[in-house]
């Protein structure tokens, strides 16, 4: 243990890494389109610094609209499901919807509880918004698009930065000085403190596997093809999978996961008390908050930006990611359509009693699988393989008996 | 640990089964419609029409009404008002008359020939003095070519449905005031009106007739055209 | 000094002090069904009290028909429960006419093809009322599609009560002996048989959705943790709170009006009265949410079956009206009771032998069921209040009149 510090495992952290792409881009693409006499002045650090600037401010304006279309296609899908059509006066089909009602939000009033905490809810949208589009620095979108986030700790970075959300969260709830946005806030600290754990531990199944914490290292081992992607790695990875899927839903605070803004319950949880802008920034960073966990999870389970066969760009690259992960969006959406709420302490009881329990039974069995397949070859992914195929078969034959018997005996 | 591992499978069984019949429904066509833009229900699957009797908006056809006040009566609500005095004897603007109603959904108001109390049905029936006739258009066209002029329309009895009679009118009306607003939609009125001149708008007009002002909900239900200087016009208006 | 350190380690506090917070539930809320103010005072999430304050939508029912005529009364009964407004014509009809004395002996009886239509139409609107709370009742725990699912359901029905009486909600379609005639149906006619052939296809469309619903909501594992085991009424708390129907019955009272008491033409059908069970292996506890929700669901199969008598063997021919030339009941008093879809709804009037009632008052079952809430809910949590209010499925219109 003293080793692990020692050898400076802080140290070992390369934050350098992410500032390459700028400099690249600065030497590559900038000085020699400069003219000669300014080229060999230029401020490689300020140029390096400005770059990463016109990067991120282009990233903060164009991430925003990943909301807007998530939303429409919440609406649009929850219908389908509902048998309607949806919203469908604003623009053709109604496509232009989101917009018009972020348009109306904005010019709302911006209202203040007068007894509440001013600052900490004037602060507490930026927080919850700065910190759920912070996660998207360090997600691989594609081959070739630059990672501004690339850190060699890359994934724990993400679970650094969406846990500071909860810290929003409070203090939404805290400041409104109301009592059901203080219901909701607690609820909301609870749940999404006790499901990081599972979460990690799902995540800690993989790291074992790739032996990295780097989000394009995770995705480098992935592309040999579908049987490369981790989730069929082994079939503990299989596992983590859904729990780390599951897990995800509640840290996004979706249904059957949605106590701290269960409408039927507490009105609207932790912002019940915010209108206009801020409520927007809600809104906007719950669904940023969705995609990003959607994205985390194709990265580390599904191949990321890899493709379904090694030589071919079916479903790969910077497309074949967003489908994947709008895929895992459509998932949550179905669940959220299906599913009533779980109440709190079933929340914590399944979290507690049955994610953890099975998440470090995943870790010994990816341990022990590690020691039995050193590397990864045709074998070991074919052994895998045929123990997920057996386990579903094997469910699916206990369900089709189930079936034949309905579930639910009839009260006679 | 059995039951711990058959929660886990009842959840994710009955999990799964929702999921099935949401996501069928997905593919299912929608149960809804665009209400203002679809409003004319034109055929479309699941567009519906506004059923026939639908109790929408009170109406009252003034010409035919007698002013017997049954309606302000049996009103719950009170949402109708009616003033007006009694006609000296010897000045009813008209005698008994019969609304006939056929079976093809028409009416016809006016006075049928060599009538008595009883009423046989399988004979033809000669209605004279016709004053007003409601129905399908083609219908009231016919009619106004076949004998406007005599005001004398011949039906046979097979046609008919029902016949109403309606009492002289002794009653010179002031006021006729339906106030929407306070209206409960309940139908009494309809059902205890002997001429059947208070109806309600079974068609989206009956039902698409919000206002901006409280007071543009009272309608006022005019009779004094009908009662004009002329004691000439009058009699024709009335017969 | 031991011992005393024995039983001071025994003694853990398990329930430290901790202030106590008043939280006013409604009386605008999501899930109150209505307007119904529950002041909580609330450990965290556990609720310590919930004391309902009732009143909100008070409309003088009650003293507003001493005012009024026998038939004025009828569409004011229709604002009682909205939602299964048939059943209250139905039930200050049957009342009056207990008090009319008009029976087959009279010349002035209820028609043979009114009471058949009564028991059609009624019948349709229990399901229509039980698929509303089906639908609320997934909402407040969590699930919206059932909601929607149910309301899409709801509303074929609703098209087929506004083709018979000419409205959606308020109906005033049940009158003192007799039905109301403002659509006519001629016995025998086209009309009559495409009505009925509607009300069959409605019928073989809603059947299976029955078992939809039941999988979707009523075996989800998730409903039943949230409900099963939940605010457990045992049978005398349900009797000694005077909880009737579906709520009584879930409690494992084998009460129903319809068999037991049977009024109008109900002894002719075959049905079953649904009674909640113990079941262990799933975990339902006698009396629970879930049981009162699951027997609403039953209740929903067993109307399905009394309706498709009544179209099996057609509409019998006649008058739809009892020839009653003014409706002045004889001096005196009545109580009648029949079963609506929420419980017994009785009717107690007085008459004088004037056209107007002295008094009238109506007994109804949300009002009695929501007397319950106070005790069931002491030590649960507040999404368990809310599991509560909608299981025993509370119209306020009716509670408040």
């Amino acid at each position: 243990m003293s080793d692990f510090f020692s050898d400076g495992f802080f140290n070992n952290i390369n934050l350098q890494d992410s500032s390459n792409w700028a400099t690249d881009f600065v030497q590559d693409v900038i000085i020699p389109r400069l003219p000669e006499a300014v080229a060999g002045h230029f401020p490689m650090e300020l140029g390096t610094v400005l770059v990463m600037l016109a990067f991120a401010g282009i990233f903060v304006a164009v991430v925003p609209l990943l909301p807007l279309v998530l939303v429409l296609a919440e609406r649009k899908v929850a219908a389908r499901f509902q048998n309607r059509t949806g919203p469908m006066r604003v623009g053709p089909w109604g496509t232009l919807q989101t917009l018009a009602d972020g348009v109306k939000l904005i010019f709302k009033e911006d209202f203040i509880p007068p007894q509440g905490d001013k600052v900490l809810f004037l602060l507490a949208p930026y927080v919850i918004f700065a910190c759920s589009f912070a996660v998207f620095a360090a997600i691989p979108f594609g081959d070739g698009i630059p990672i501004p986030g690339d850190f060699n700790i890359g994934i724990f970075y993400i679970m650094a930065i969406s846990s500071v959300i909860v810290m929003g969260v409070i203090m939404a709830g805290w400041s409104s000085n109301s009592k059901w946005s203080l219901l909701g806030s607690l609820r909301s600290a609870a749940q999404i403190v006790s499901y990081e754990i599972p979460l990690g531990l799902s995540i800690l199944t993989v790291v074992m596997l790739v032996e990295s914490l780097s989000m394009s290292k995770i995705v480098d081992t992935q592309s040999g093809g579908i049987f490369t992607w981790l989730i069929f790695r082994s079939p503990f990875t299989f596992i983590a999978f859904f729990i780390f899927f599951i897990s995800s839903i509640a840290e996004v605070n979706r249904t059957p996961f949605d106590l701290p803004e269960a409408e039927s319950e507490i009105v609207a949880g932790f912002h019940t008390e915010y209108s206009g802008m801020r409520f927007a920034l809600f809104f906007i960073a719950e669904y940023a908050n969705m995609f990003a966990v959607s994205a985390i999870g194709v990265t580390l389970f599904l191949g990321g930006w890899q493709g379904v066969l090694p030589g071919f760009d079916f479903l790969g690259g910077f497309p074949g990611f967003v489908i994947k992960t709008l895929g895992l969006v459509f998932l949550m959406m179905w669940l959220r359509w299906t599913l009533p709420r779980l109440r709190v302490d079933q929340l914590m009881n399944l979290c507690w009693k049955y994610f953890i329990p099975i998440s470090f039974f995943n870790i010994l069995g990816t341990g022990i699988w590690g020691l039995i397949f050193k590397e990864d070859n045709v074998w070991s992914i074919g052994i895998s393989c045929a123990i997920i195929y057996v386990g579903l078969i094997s469910a699916y034959a206990i369900a089709g008996r189930n079936l034949a018997r309905r579930p639910e005996p009839q009260p006679s | 640990m059995d039951r711990y591992i058959r929660n886990i499978y009842k959840g994710v069984y009955t999990v799964l089964v929702g999921m099935r019949i949401t996501i069928r429904q997905f593919f299912e066509p929608n149960v809804t419609h665009q209400y203002p833009y679809e409003h004319d229900f034109e055929k479309k699957r699941n567009v519906r029409e506004i059923p026939k009797g639908y109790r929408g908006q009170l109406y009252n056809r003034i010409e035919d009404c007698i002013g017997c006040k049954k309606c302000e009566l049996i009103c719950p609500v009170d949402c109708i008002t009616i003033t007006g005095d009694k006609l000296p004897k010897g000045e009813q603007l008209w005698d008994s008359m019969n609304v006939i109603h056929l079976k093809d959904g028409r009416e016809i108001i006016g006075l049928i020939e060599g009538e008595d109390k009883k009423l046989n049905l399988d004979e033809e029936m000669t209605v004279t003095n016709i004053t007003s006739r409601q129905g399908p258009q083609e219908v009231v066209d016919r009619l106004e070519q076949s004998g406007d002029e005599s005001r004398t329309q011949t039906i046979s009895g097979s046609e008919v449905s029902r016949v109403v009679t309606r009492n002289p009118v002794v009653f010179y009306l002031d006021q006729f005031d339906i106030d929407m607003s306070l209206c409960m939609y309940c139908g009494l009125c309809t059902e205890v009106c002997p001429t059947e001149c208070l109806t309600m708008i079974d068609t989206l007009e009956g039902i698409e007739y919000s206002k901006f002002d409280r007071t543009d909900l009272i309608f006022n239900f005019d009779k004094q055209e009908m009662y004009g200087k002329d004691e000439a016009e009058t009699e024709e208006a009335a017969d | 000094m031991e011992s005393t350190q024995q039983t001071e380690s025994k003694i853990i506090e398990l329930k430290p002090f901790t202030d106590e917070m008043v939280v006013n539930m409604g009386p605008q809320h999501p899930s109150t069904h209505g307007v119904l103010r529950l002041e909580l005072r609330l450990d965290g999430e556990i609720v310590r009290e919930a004391i309902p304050h009732i009143g909100y939508l008070h409309r003088c029912f009650e003293k507003h028909s001493e005012n009024l005529s026998y038939p004025q009364i009828i569409p004011f009964t229709d604002r009682m429960d909205y939602v299964a407004a048939m059943n209250q014509n139905w039930g200050f009809c049957l009342a009056v006419e207990k008090l009319l004395e008009m029976d087959e002996t009279k010349d002035f009886a209820v028609p043979e093809r009114a009471e058949y239509l009564r028991v059609l139409i009624c019948e349709l609107n229990r399901i229509a009322s039980h698929l509303l709370s089906f639908g609320t009742y997934g909402m407040d725990i969590g699930a919206f599609t059932p909601f929607l699912y149910a309301f899409r359901d709801r509303e074929r029905l609703l098209l087929l009560f506004e083709k018979i009486c000419g409205a959606r909600l308020t109906y005033n379609y049940i009158r003192i002996g007799g039905v109301s005639e403002i659509i006519p149906m001629e016995p025998g006619s086209i009309d009559e048989q495409n009505y009925l052939d509607e009300i069959e296809s409605f019928l073989d469309y809603f059947e299976p959705k029955i078992d939809e619903y039941n999988d979707l909501l009523t075996s989800n594992s998730i409903f039943s943790e949230r409900t099963m085991g939940v605010a457990v009424m045992p049978a005398e708390m349900a009797i000694s709170y005077g909880a009737t129907g579906p709520n009584l019955r879930g409690s494992g009272v084998d009460w129903d009006l319809r068999r037991d008491e049977p009024y109008s033409i109900y002894d002719r059908f075959d049905f079953d009265v649904p009674v909640a069970k113990d079941i262990p292996e799933l975990g339902a506890v006698l009396g629970d949410c879930w049981s009162r929700y699951k027997v609403r669901m039953d209740e929903m199969k067993e109307s399905v079956k009394i309706v498709r008598q009544i179209l099996a063997e057609g509409l019998p021919d006649g008058p739809v009206m009892a020839d009653l030339k003014a409706v002045r009941p004889p001096k005196g008093e009545i109580y009648y009771r029949s079963e609506a879809p929420r419980g017994e709804l009785g009717f107690y009037i007085v008459s004088d032998g004037t056209p107007k009632p002295v008094r009238v008052k109506g007994r109804s079952p949300c009002f009695s069921a929501l007397s319950a809430l106070q005790e069931l809910s002491r030590g649960l949590m507040v999404a368990d209040i809310i599991a509560i209010i909608g299981s025993i499925d509370i119209v306020m219109g009716e509670v408040d009149r």
